[in-house]
């Protein structure tokens, strides 16, 4: 609130304010919403009307202790005393007759029942209102802020046709635009080209050179194939020779060997025959043990002839000795006799 | 109101994705410049600008003569997809160009291609090997390929890639296949190439018959010193083992007549030798050839009058085609005079007498 008085009392010096003192405003009962925006024509009350200034004797007024402190014994019975008046109250309430409690859903309200009816004009119109924050609502944004506009406005239009003619303005844009884009395209295909055909040639050429390489592997494969046919046969003809002069040198060998053992059977035989190695059964049996018994009993035999000869000449030579015997005595007698 | 006024000159042509391209001499300098910018934002413009500069020789050759390759290849390992994805397409452009290729092969920039074989971005991978194709087309590239030992690498890749990779993958082959097929046969590249014969794609087809011929012939080139084509024999008798000839002969069928030519042209390889032949007559090829001697195309009436050539070397193949010969008859009129040759000789063969 600023302060129309103006600031003389200060000039004089002889009070200091911590705040100026200032006429204090009427409230009225209702917000005005008119009101609120232009505080200078605010209405100044009466200080004689004010219910905020004490009035009455100031020889008995309840002054406030100067001590903001209470007595313990002070509050005490202060205490008690409140707590006797409401005893009291309510013991008074309870004996009073009262309405009965509304319904529920229901509440009681007073009605006039006099004859003529009443306006009651000190009853405001109530109606309740309430709000609700909602739980976690973010700040919102401050607004923009727009300064308020000064100056005067101007405003100009450009009517199609006037700044330039799109149509001839846009066509070097777009030559450049395509113009470069094609060039570019025409370079790489160009380039393309190029290598296309270099390499179609190389194509042709390597056809040439692949048919080539394969004519020349094929005819040195072909060489290869022939030379080894030739060795191979080559191979097999002094294979047949070899065998045919083998087989020569056997037959000669067969031949020789045929003739000397030729005679070799008969002389074999013969001299089996002349080792008695082929023999009669019976003859050797004959002679194995006939002769041996034979000879032994022509042996015996001759034995006792000889044995017999030999008595015999025993005999002879004992009848001869004793002839002799005799004799020799004859011709000793015959001695002595003469 | 204003006047209409047009100017004569055309509008100036800012894309905001391009870094601007300096005047004349300086284009170059100013773009390499910018290529070693730490700031990502610019590399990528410099790299878009230089992407459009390299389609003319003369400035690719400046760019390379003022060492754009060293930059080039540090920025290969960029973290940023878009930095890598540019830069591959930058090295296909430079890759195209003849003077790109012999500058490629100086200053080694196969080793840190060939690097992103596992890089998960697709166009990246797919630029890396379009550039890798393009080296490996003519001989010095096919070589310096062969010697960073890229094969065993492509042919393990070729399982696992994409479709449109795989047959860049086997464009590369190809002409590797052709400095040096022993490398390739050691990394069972038979039995992959085998699995794409059947696949449902018919350029697929195509390219893996071709690679399965070149594997065959197996010529090998040491250092372009050419040696003497001997005859190869490690990649025809893994092709009979592994039993690709029947399949070769279903093939001979196929509807397309590049893979029938193609497929013609790996049996006329595999089937010089011995066991080679015996592996073609039983799987019934001469009809299919036959057939294939009237087809208007030269590649195929070439390769398919080649296979039956050296299938009449085996006295069963000559026995049947003496039946055929009034066809190769009609072709001694041919127009191309290879296959007139080619006519002539196969005549001759069949009807040879031991």
């Amino acid at each position: 609130m600023t302060s129309i008085l103006q600031p003389q009392k200060e000039a004089t010096g002889t009070y200091t304010f911590s705040s100026r003192p200032r006429a204090l405003q009427n409230r009225n009962k209702y917000r005005d919403p008119v009101a609120e925006q232009n505080e200078e024509q605010a209405q100044y009350g009466n200080i004689m009307y004010d219910r905020r200034v004490v009035r009455g004797n100031t020889y008995a007024q309840n002054i406030l202790p100067i001590s903001a402190q209470t007595d313990p014994i002070e509050i005490q019975r202060m205490q008690e005393a409140r707590r006797r008046a409401v005893a009291r109250k309510r013991a008074k309430e309870q004996l009073r007759p009262r309405t009965p409690e509304p319904v529920e859903g229901r509440k009681h309200i007073d009605v006039q029942t006099e004859l003529y009816l009443e306006e009651l004009s000190d009853r405001i119109e109530e109606s309740d209102v309430q709000c609700q924050t909602d739980a976690f609502l973010d700040r919102p944004a401050t607004p923009l802020f727009i300064p308020a506009k000064t100056g005067k406005d101007v405003a100009t239009q450009i009517l199609e046709g006037e700044l330039f003619d799109f149509d001839i303005e846009v066509n070097p844009i777009l030559e450049v635009l395509t113009g470069k884009t094609i060039e570019q395209a025409l370079l790489e295909v160009m380039e393309e080209e190029e290598l296309a055909s270099l390499r179609a040639q190389q194509r042709a050429f390597e056809e040439l050179r692949n048919a080539e390489l394969v004519e020349v592997q094929r005819l040195e494969e072909q060489e290869r194939r022939h030379r080894e046919e030739k060795e191979h046969r080559m191979k097999q003809q002094r294979e047949v020779l070899r065998l045919e002069k083998e087989s020569a040198k056997k037959i000669a060998a067969r031949a020789f060997a045929q003739h000397y053992l030729a005679d070799l059977l008969p002389s074999v035989y013969s001299s089996l025959q002349d080792n008695g190695y082929f023999y009669d059964s019976v003859e050797r049996d004959v002679e194995t043990e006939f002769m041996p018994w034979l000879m032994t009993e022509v042996e015996k035999t001759l034995d006792k002839r000889v044995f017999g000869r030999t008595m015999l000449d025993m005999l002879i030579r004992e009848v001869v000795k004793q002839r002799l015997d005799i004799f020799e005595k004859m011709e000793q007698t015959k001695h002595a006799s003469k | 109101m204003t006047a209409v006024r047009i100017s004569g000159n055309l509008p100036p042509n800012i894309d905001c994705t391009k870094a601007p391209i300096a005047f004349g001499r300086r284009a170059v300098p100013k773009v390499n410049e910018e290529l070693q910018n730490p700031e990502l934002i610019t590399r990528q413009r410099a790299l878009m600008s230089l992407c459009d500069l390299v389609h003319d020789p003369e400035i690719a050759l400046e760019a390379m003569r003022l060492g754009c390759l060293e930059s080039l290849k540090r920025l290969l390992r960029d973290v940023d997809s878009t930095v890598r994805m540019k830069t591959t397409e930058v090295f296909y452009r430079l890759a195209t160009h003849n003077v790109g290729r012999v500058a490629f092969l100086k200053s080694d920039v196969i080793l840190p291609l060939s690097q992103l074989f596992d890089e998960p971005v697709d166009v990246c991978r797919k630029n890396m090997h379009m550039a890798i194709e393009m080296m490996s087309e003519f001989p010095g590239g096919a070589v310096g390929l062969v010697e960073a030992g890229l094969i065993p690498r492509l042919v393990f890749k070729l399982t696992s890639e994409l479709e449109e990779i795989q047959e860049l993958i086997l464009d590369t082959l190809h002409f590797c296949l052709c400095v040096d097929a022993s490398e390739a046969l050691a990394s069972e590249a038979v039995s992959v190439l085998k699995e794409k014969l059947s696949h449902r794609s018919a350029r697929i087809r195509n390219k893996a018959a071709r690679a399965l011929m070149d594997l065959s012939l197996g010529v090998q080139v040491c250092n372009l010193k050419h040696t003497l084509p001997s005859v190869p024999l490690e990649g025809k008798n893994k092709l009979c083992e592994e039993e690709v000839i029947p399949i070769l002969v279903t093939l001979l069928g196929d509807p397309s007549p590049e893979v029938a030519a193609s497929a013609a042209g790996a049996l006329m390889s595999a089937t010089v030798t011995t066991p080679g032949k015996y592996a073609a007559l039983n799987a019934d090829a001469l009809p299919p050839l036959l057939g294939l001697v009237r087809s208007p195309q030269t590649n195929v009436c070439l390769n398919a009058v080649k296979a039956i050539t050296v299938l009449a070397e085996a006295p069963e193949g000559r026995k049947e085609l003496l039946k055929h010969l009034d066809l190769l008859e009609d072709l001694r009129g041919h127009d191309s005079e290879v296959t007139r040759r080619a006519a002539e000789t196969a005549m001759r063969v069949i009807t040879w007498k031991p």
